[in-house]
């Protein structure tokens, strides 16, 4: 089945190339509609029941979508300043999308100066309400807003240099490009007013979303090209051959085209993550290419060792060979690197979905394509390959050798060290690994010396943090936030978070009311709430609604106050929110409903639950990779052994990531489970080339040898352009991507480590058989029911007996048994016929002749003495060879099976006994 | 000094609207005559529903009564008396005109004791856009100098079928382009329905528009309501008038005397367990 699936591409050409047009036209067209999404609404898990909360709190205090333009320079409090601070702000009004400016230019301060009859004289003016026309006026103006306390921190820094304009935008998300426009907007006014401050720059979700787009775009751009360069380089490096390095580009391209259409046709946006697809598959989607195309040259080489073309026929045979060698362990690795990338979709994250489902379908494309694309593509081109080449010269390239003999080196002489030494470094990198923290946070999706990140700093450091969270109170009665004990709850809770003192600032209606409260009766009532309800209610009549609806709903059911922040560390916030959220419900009382809301602790706590489910979907894919490779070679052992190269490699990734500080986020958060998924492709290659050798030789150890010979140059040629074609992914402009990157390509020059020099010693004390090896079996049926060796088994412990044994083929005359010979192995003819001729002298007298089913040398195989006959074979035979000494070892990896054969040798032998005493 | 209330018209007897005098007249000849239909009366009482509505249609209603009273020497009294919520039960502002159209104000808080804050709408005298959290600056409630304005008339309009005089109103002695306000005034009867405010940039800030007008004497007409729409701050207030008297026996001159008001004042209330607060919140759920 597997072979007529890899020659399907060979024997319906056009029927194939016709299809491959057919899905392309359409897939093709379907990439034009594809969506760019950088919102943080993908960063939230989609059934976040926070979100509501948030949501109700956005509807109840105002939308968050604020851009800070922040405004420095020493002389600011200035006419000539001022003047230029009030063009901006008109400019910014007059721009579309922008639905409110708040500047010094319409804030309101309310004054108590004390009156002829010592009684408070209340005015309320505007911080600046005519321009100032000299420096005097400017001063006075700066007096006045600094005389209210609820903007120093929020729009001035102390010092009086910097201020802030923060306008609100409209949110019309749904319009293209909409972020984009408006920064763009923005910064070509900005890029006018550059000579006349000192400083002035702004931030907000408009430059963090067009900043995002912009370096996804580029990345977009640049990566995909970059990773097919280093991929043709190193296979170009590693195997000689232009065409190996070609294929997987065909392949590639044709399954990141279906992916991208498909994703179009459905919807599914491009984000951060999925920008590194084409990357992605470039690279992992070659492994397989190399793999095959390793088995193809294999196979051409085996037939024509002499020099010359190789036919038509022989090419042909070389695709059988490949898919008959590489066939099943491709499939399979097509099936792990693809349940890898799946195990991403159990993950809540909308961000992490999106990324596998994309790269899960483009896996999926890409074995697609490779299965039915590369074999006509090798029958036509292939033969310029193989050309004139010895199986040697074809892996041309001696650095895999070296590494393996120096591997065989250590597994030889020290295994056991090899081993402890393994099992200490991963036991170290475990308590490494307990250092690893979470963060979801956007802005560390940037790297570190951007100018954002830089000068989110600045702000953050001059004025306050950009970040933004609520803490709403609800009560069950309209007015409780006129009541002096619901105040003072407030009042508690904005302690407590400057207690934290590590929130920058925090703003509610309390502030508002203590701020009149000290105008009105002076500076001895300085940070004290009024008095009674009425009070706060006659206070609040000075305020317009729009000053106080970002902190008290219209009926003074619910309070919200204000925090800000520039806390990056998700753990961190999260910590000191939790602390917070248990203040808040300890003093909120009956009667109240607290919450501690904002996008940005959504965000932020998501990293808790990326934690969760990518631990989750680790499990998961390693359960389910166990569960496959046990049956696949039909012993837990074995499954248990397959994971050892992945698990390894996984530990010292999260110990590299607590050694050197790199969080779990989205994009490294993805690393182990794609790792897995691509780290047992050489696993699988590996057993399945061991398990075919043990088929043929008694002699362990050689058959690992071989078989790491075999595998090295496919695995080490793609597990290191893996590591190239990750390595790229440093150049991303997210720290996220490039983290992703770094640590995917550490963790498959691990894997190279892991398969040649850890399986290898684990692999000489086992012995597997497949199960595809048993089922795919041709043997006669009623040979096996009735031959004696297998008596009282079923058919599977008949077939895998088959498979644990040696199977020797003989042609017609030649001697399967020599007389005089001493040997400690027995036969039975699977095919064929035998006779059993017994030499004395120059006469040759036959004794028996032997039929498929029958066995013979039982004696030999019990006891070493020497053979008393020739068995020759009187047809081409092809018989099982049980060696008594390989027998005692299967004995423990099959103890079942050998004990079922050891039983029915002795009834075999007991029958021998029974019938030499009748004869005599 | 002659006002255009905002709030209150009254009016003499005065040329017919259509007539040629009217349609010839210039800006500061068209107001003079719009003032002098709808004159202030002497002696109003008025008791209004103040409707505070948000960008969210959240609605907050006040109710209170105003009173206003012109003095033999051409100044003008007026007072606000608020009656709800039970939390501003009391508040007053009070102020004065005198003949000069020199204003001063004062708020009574009575949580706050039994002191008279004097109050100045700003550092330059002017007065500010938002009057006790309303869209209405207290110059909309004292009115308006004419002689402190220059008024230009622009092309008629006409507005769903009704004709309207346009005139716009600067700042006297300022040469800007961009207008303070546009009057619309209703060829039929000389009353301003609509009054558009503008920023320094000429954009509309503010629209004040009066509804269910009625003819009250003569030629004169009242507005039943105002409606006064925040643009900028996407907030509207409403002013209902639910009972008008012109009567001096309504508007005795010491209702404008801190005496009066301090003793006017009703009781004060528990703060939380008040059964008249549990009726007003069930009011309101």
């Amino acid at each position: 089945m597997i072979e007529a699936l890899f020659t399907f591409g060979l024997n319906h050409r056009r029927l194939v190339a016709l299809l491959v047009i057919l899905i392309t036209l359409p897939l093709g067209y379907g990439v034009t509609k594809l969506e760019i999404d950088t919102s943080f609404n993908s960063l939230i898990p989609a059934d976040e029941p926070e979100k509501l909360a948030y949501q109700s709190a956005m509807d109840e205090f105002g939308s968050d979508n604020k851009t800070i333009i922040y405004v420095r320079d020493k002389n600011l409090w200035t006419a000539r300043k001022l003047a230029r601070l009030d063009h901006i702000v008109r400019e910014l009004k007059d721009l579309d999308h922008v639905y409110r400016v708040d500047s010094l230019f319409n804030l309101r301060i309310i004054k108590g100066t004390p009156g002829e009859d010592g009684q408070p004289v209340i005015s309320t003016e505007l911080v600046i309400d005519d321009l100032p026309t000299d420096d005097i006026s400017a001063a006075d103006a700066q007096l006045r807003a600094q005389a209210n306390p609820l903007y120093v921190g929020n729009l001035f820094s102390e010092d009086g240099y910097v201020t802030a304009i923060i306008v609100t935008v409209n949110d019309v998300n749904d319009q293209e490009d909409f972020s984009l426009e408006v920064y763009r907007q923005f910064e070509q006014l900005l890029e006018k007013e550059r000579d006349h401050f000192e400083r002035i720059f702004q931030v907000g979700p408009p430059r963090i979303n067009a900043e995002l787009q912009e370096s996804l775009a580029s990345d977009f751009t640049v990566l995909g090209p970059l990773s097919a360069i280093v991929l043709v380089a190193s296979i170009l490096f590693f195997m000689r051959s232009v065409l190996a390095a070609i294929i997987p580009l065909v392949t590639s391209v044709l399954a990141i085209l279906w992916t991208f259409g498909l994703m179009g046709w459905l919807g599914i946006p491009l984000n951060i993550l999925s920008a590194m697809i084409p990357s992605l598959i470039i690279v992992i989607g070659s492994t397989e290419d190399t793999h095959m195309m390793a088995a193809f040259f294999r196979g051409l080489a085996e037939q024509n060792t002499n020099e010359g073309r190789p036919t038509t026929a022989q090419r042909h045979q070389a695709i059988k060979y490949m898919a008959k060698h590489t066939g099943l362990p491709m499939l399979l690795t097509v099936l792990t690197t693809f349940l890898g990338f799946a195990a991403n979709l159990f993950g809540d994250i909308v961000l992490i979905q999106h990324f596998a489902f994309a790269s899960t379908t483009a896996i999926l494309f890409n074995g697609i394509v490779t299965v039915l694309v590369v074999p006509p593509l090798l029958a036509k081109f292939g033969r310029k390959i193989g050309e004139g080449k010895s199986a040697e010269e074809l892996y041309g390239n001696n650095l895999p050798d070296q590494i393996i003999s120096t591997f065989r080196i250590s597994q030889d002489r020290f295994p056991l060290v090899v081993l402890s030494l393994t099992g200490l470094l991963c036991a170290f990198f475990t308590y490494q690994a307990s250092n690893l923290y979470v963060t979801n946070d956007p802005l560390s999706y940037f790297p570190e010396d951007r100018e954002l990140i830089q000068e989110t700093k600045t702000i953050h450091e001059d004025l306050a943090g950009i970040k933004v969270f609520f803490v709403t109170l609800e009560a069950d009665n309209t007015n409780a936030f006129l009541q002096t004990s619901n105040l003072q709850k407030l009042n508690k809770i904005q302690a407590f978070i400057r207690k934290q003192n590590v929130f920058d600032t925090t703003l509610s209606i309390v502030d508002h009311l203590k701020y009149v409260n000290k105008e009105f009766q002076g500076d001895f009532a300085a940070d004290t709430l009024p008095q009674s309800r009425q009070l706060v209610a006659q206070y609040l009549m000075f305020f317009h609604r729009s000053e106080l609806e970002s902190y008290v709903s219209h009926d003074y059911r619910q309070a919200n106050i204000i925090v800000r922040h520039n806390i990056s560390d998700s753990h961190t916030l999260n910590q000191y929110v939790d602390e917070l959220k248990d203040f808040v419900s300890h003093i909120s009382g009956d009667g109240i409903r607290a919450r501690v809301v904002g996008e940005n602790l959504l965000v932020n706590q998501a990293a808790e639950s990326l934690m969760v489910s990518q631990i989750q979907a680790l499990a998961l894919l390693l359960t389910l990779i166990f569960v496959l490779m046990s049956i696949m070679f039909t012993s837990l052992k074995g499954g248990a052994i397959a994971m050892i190269p992945s698990v390894i490699p996984i530990v010292l990734m999260f110990g590299i990531m607590g050694l050197v500080g790199i969080p779990l986020n989205p994009g490294t958060a993805m690393v182990a489970v794609i790792a897995v998924g691509i780290a047992i492709d050489g696993t699988i290659h590996l057993l399945a080339h061991y398990n075919e050798l043990c088929r043929t030789t008694s002699d362990y150890e050689g058959a690992v040898h071989k078989a790491v010979q075999e595998v090295a140059t496919p695995l080490i040629v793609s597990s290191l352009a893996l590591s190239l074609g990750f390595g790229i992914l440093l150049f991303s402009n997210f720290t996220v991507v490039a983290q992703f990157g770094a640590l995917a390509a550490a963790t498959m020059l691990i894997s190279i480590f892991a398969n040649l020099l850890i399986t290898p010693i684990i692999m000489t004390r086992i012995r597997l058989v497949g199960l595809y090896q048993i089922i795919a079996m041709k043997v006669d049926q009623k040979v096996l029911e009735e031959s004696p060796l297998f008596t009282d088994m079923s058919n599977y412990e008949r077939r895998k007996a088959i498979l644990i044994s040696e199977i020797h083929e003989f042609s017609a005359g030649e001697k399967l048994v020599r007389q005089g010979d001493i040997g400690r192995n027995m036969y039975m003819i699977l095919s064929g016929s035998a006779k059993v001729e017994r030499r004395d002298g120059e006469a040759v007298r036959e004794l028996a002749k032997l039929r498929p089913g029958q066995v013979f040398g039982e004696v030999g195989y019990i006891r070493a003495i020497e053979r008393t006959a020739d068995v020759v074979a009187s047809t081409p035979v092809t018989a099982l060879n049980f060696e008594y000494h390989r027998m005692q070892k299967d004995l423990k990896f099959f103890p079942n099976i050998v004990a079922k054969l050891n039983f029915n040798i002795s009834g075999i032998l007991g029958e021998r006994l029974a019938d030499v005493l009748d004869s005599k | 000094m002659r006002l255009i209330p905002a709030l209150l018209f009254l009016a003499i007897s005065l040329p017919s609207s259509g007539s040629d005098a009217v349609v010839n007249m210039n800006g500061a000849e068209l107001m003079e005559a719009v003032y002098q239909r709808h004159k202030q009366f002497p002696y109003v009482y008025e008791e209004q529903s103040m409707i505070l509505i948000d960008q969210r249609g959240n609605k907050n209603t006040r109710k209170l009564r105003r009173y206003s009273r012109v003095s033999k020497d051409g100044g003008a009294d007026f007072l606000l008396l608020f009656d709800s919520p039970l939390d501003v039960r009391g508040v007053a502002l009070i102020a004065h005109r005198d003949k000069a159209g020199v204003a001063r104000q004062s708020f009574y808080l009575p949580a706050y004791g039994s002191t008279f804050l004097e109050s100045h709408a700003d550092h330059d005298g002017q007065s500010e856009d938002h009057f006790l959290g309303t869209d209405f600056s207290i110059e909309n409630l004292i009115g308006e100098m004419l002689d402190h304005h220059r008024h230009l008339r622009r092309d008629d309009e006409v507005i769903n079928e009704t004709e309207f005089y346009v005139i716009d109103t600067f700042e006297s002695g300022d040469e800007s382009l961009v207008p303070l306000r546009r009057h619309y005034v209703r060829k039929d009867h000389l009353f301003v329905t609509r009054t558009d405010h503008f920023d320094e940039l000429g954009r509309l800030k503010k629209r004040q528009t009066h509804h269910d007008l009625v003819n009250v004497h003569g030629e004169m007409w009242r507005a039943n309501m105002m409606m006064m729409d925040n643009f900028q701050q996407a907030h509207r207030t409403v002013i209902k008038i639910d009972r008008r008297v012109f009567s001096a026996d309504y508007v005795p001159e010491d209702v404008f005397t801190r005496k009066w008001i301090l003793s006017n004042q009703a009781p004060l209330s528990d703060e939380d367990d008040s059964e008249a607060y549990l009726a007003e919140a069930g009011d309101e759920l």
